[in-house]
């Protein structure tokens, strides 16, 4: 019997994530739709080394505010269904813009892989990146690739199997806020931890930092009747 | 806990973060993604030359530079001890005439009650609020340098310096706000993970001269080295660096060996910082100084006057001051200013002040004429403040962040041992030039 694994694929749009998503799962895919809303939810499966990986296709978004339906679905994806990794699709020549998407999706903690996509742009363009520098300071894998070729596949495979059978933890990025802010985050933590529920569900840190963003979503979540 | 409450909390913090930021916290979050980003990138990418660059981008070209960036740094702390130097002298004179007055007129009442008033709590409290004119524009300096970007460039800066010693540059935040005070710096260790570098971070923050040292260095700087007091100020602050650093040094070779985490050093844009903001933080800091001032100061100095007119404090200060003999500075006065100057860094000039019934202006010469001091025992006696014992309260600090006393107690003698070394070796080469 194969073991089963869920990935998620997020990522900018134009980043090549469908290339990524096409490369990973061939024709094995079902498009649907998101319960509740009008965004096309693509599923893949995809066998590895004795795995089965189903790979779930986030919509391409820049960012995991609450500001649109695409953003809102992905975001709830990582959060409430906890795949056992998540691949973020980047366009190496553009690293500035999609690490925003990176570094919100480490400080959610989830267990991130950032697949380093359009080598061969950035390198047309003389950009010198070092992977391994990238891959240590921000504490997750990082997958050199150029999916239009279909090169670092194998590699992307071998690193999603490592996360998802926990040889390698991805831990929750901490980003500092400024010493005001830093302060604002800490008493809503500590309030935040002693509610059982949340925090035994989601990083304490994760949802302070987002009441200060003022998201809606989270907002909402904290407006509900707490059950039991 | 009800989560309403967690949301009402929240307004309260998004309110403050936009009184102080005058913009949405929404903004400052983002903000400090992307200078985390930026931060990571100035690591791991490299462009060629021809990107259009953005004027943070500009100005990081300059401030941040391998080659520039230390002595800019350096450049900017010798230029806010100047400006700090500068600007407070004629609010110190007023202060100073208004004490004197007020001394006066106390000295006329007579007997005890006008020696308690005139020397023990006008000398003694007066000759600490004099320095308020400098420490509250030493804490707006830094309150600037803080609000406007400038301060992450330093630690960015640092970071390559921390690195040679087994630290990085998160470890040099925690010392940029012992310049303030130490316990906020103390407390600030806790954003180290690693438990090493952590008690390392927080065992040399001590050494960082806190706002309540100036007044010792204003003092002695502005009596004896008139006119480059500024320059001996700045040197007060560079020794202190450089001991915490070598301290940084041997501690990650003995005590605590091991390789320290990489971090990103975040480099948020460039703003302008608000007046509000900049009011605010030096406030914070400030008020602290006052209520220090009108508690823990003003009970010590009566506690010393006390002592002084009952006799019984030149017994103990004479018990005290031969250790200090080597160093330069074995008159029982020095000795029981530095004993009490335990309490509270301030209650060290505060002392001088009940001892010689004296504010400011004369108590330089007083402590010149009638202690004997040259220049050089100045300058020992101000590295000694720089390093010994930490306070009080950032014992106390040091024992509730690092959960044991064993650290607290080894910080209070570490630091003293080091800094009777540090004022023996200057007195005792400098003898050997002056003769």
């Amino acid at each position: 019997m194969a073991k089963k694994i869920i990935i998620a694929l997020a990522g900018n749009p134009n980043s090549g994530k469908t290339t990524v998503f096409n490369n990973l799962t061939g024709a094995r895919q079902h498009v649907g739709n998101w319960p509740g809303v009008t965004v096309e939810k693509k599923e893949g499966t995809c066998s590895y080394k004795g795995y089965n990986i189903k790979v779930v296709d986030l919509p391409g978004v820049y960012s995991l505010t609450a500001y649109s339906p695409d953003e809102v679905v992905a975001r709830n994806f990582i959060v409430e269904e906890k795949p056992d990794a998540v691949v973020d699709i980047v366009d190496a020549a553009n690293l500035e813009r999609n690490l925003y998407l990176a570094v919100q999706l480490l400080e959610m903690g989830a267990q991130l892989i950032v697949a380093l996509n359009m080598m061969d742009e950035a390198n047309s363009r003389n950009y010198r990146i070092n992977v391994e520098g990238l891959s240590r300071l921000i504490g997750a894998p990082v997958v050199p690739m150029v999916a239009k070729r279909n090169q670092g596949t194998m590699e992307l495979l071998e690193r999603i199997v490592e996360v998802a059978e926990n040889k390698v933890r991805v831990k929750e990025l901490v980003i500092n806020y400024g010493r005001e802010a830093e302060e604002e985050i800490a008493k809503l933590e500590r309030l935040i931890s002693q509610d059982g529920e949340f925090s035994r569900k989601y990083s304490s840190r994760w949802l302070a930092v987002k009441l200060l963003e003022g998201d809606e979503e989270v907002i909402k979540k904290f407006k509900e009747v707490k059950v039991g | 806990m009800d989560r309403q409450e967690i949301l009402q909390a929240s307004e309260q913090s998004l309110a403050h973060l936009r009184s102080i930021y005058s913009d949405e916290a929404e903004t400052v979050v983002a903000d400090a993604r992307y200078g985390f980003i930026s931060g990571l990138l100035k690591d791991v990418l490299k462009k060629p030359p021809i990107e259009r660059l953005t004027l943070s981008d500009k100005i990081d070209k300059v401030v941040v530079n391998r080659w520039l960036g230390l002595p800019l740094f350096l450049a900017m702390m010798y230029g806010m001890f100047q400006f700090v130097f500068t600007l407070s002298v004629p609010f110190m004179d007023w202060i100073d005439a208004g004490f004197g007055w007020l001394s006066e007129l106390a000295a006329g009442i007579g007997g005890w009650p006008g020696s308690l008033l005139a020397d023990g709590i006008i000398g003694g409290v007066g000759s600490v609020l004099i320095f308020i004119p400098p420490i509250f524009l030493l804490f707006m300096a830094i309150s600037v340098l803080e609000d406007c970007g400038y301060m992450a460039r330093a630690a960015f800066v640092m970071d390559r310096l921390m690195h040679k010693v087994g630290l990085h540059g998160r470890s040099f935040i925690p010392m940029i706000l012992g310049f303030g005070c130490n316990i906020p710096g103390i407390m600030a260790c806790r954003t180290i993970e690693n438990p090493k570098d952590r008690i390392t971070t927080i065992l040399i923050n001590p050494f960082i001269p806190c706002g309540a040292r100036l007044p010792i260095f204003v003092l002695l700087a502005g009596y004896f080295f008139a006119a480059h007091a500024g320059l001996v100020v700045f040197s007060m602050y560079i020794i202190g660096i450089i001991v915490a650093i070598i301290m940084a040094l041997v501690f990650r070779k003995t005590l605590f060996r091991g390789v320290s985490g990489h971090f990103v050093m975040e480099l948020p844009p460039y703003r302008l910082p608000t007046i509000k903001g900049v009011l605010v933080h030096l406030w914070e800091r400030g008020s602290l100084f006052l209520r220090k001032a009108g508690s823990i100061i003003f009970s010590v100095v009566v506690l010393i006057w006390l002592l002084d007119y009952t006799g019984v404090l030149e017994p103990i200060g004479r018990a005290i001051a031969p250790i200090f003999a080597p160093c330069g500075f074995g008159q029982w006065q020095a000795a029981v200013s530095l004993f009490f100057g335990f309490l509270a860094k301030e209650v060290v000039v505060g002392t001088m002040g009940t001892l010689f019934a004296a504010e400011e202006e004369v108590l330089g010469g007083a402590i010149a004429a009638q202690l004997g001091w040259t220049p050089l025992v100045a300058f020992a006696f101000m590295v000694f403040c720089v390093l010994y014992v930490p306070c009080v309260a950032a014992i106390a600090t040091i024992k509730g962040e690092t959960n044991s006393w064993k650290w607290p107690v080894f910080a209070i003698f570490y630091t003293t041992a080091i800094a009777w070394i540090a004022a023996t070796l200057i007195f005792q080469i400098g003898n050997l030039f002056v003769g």
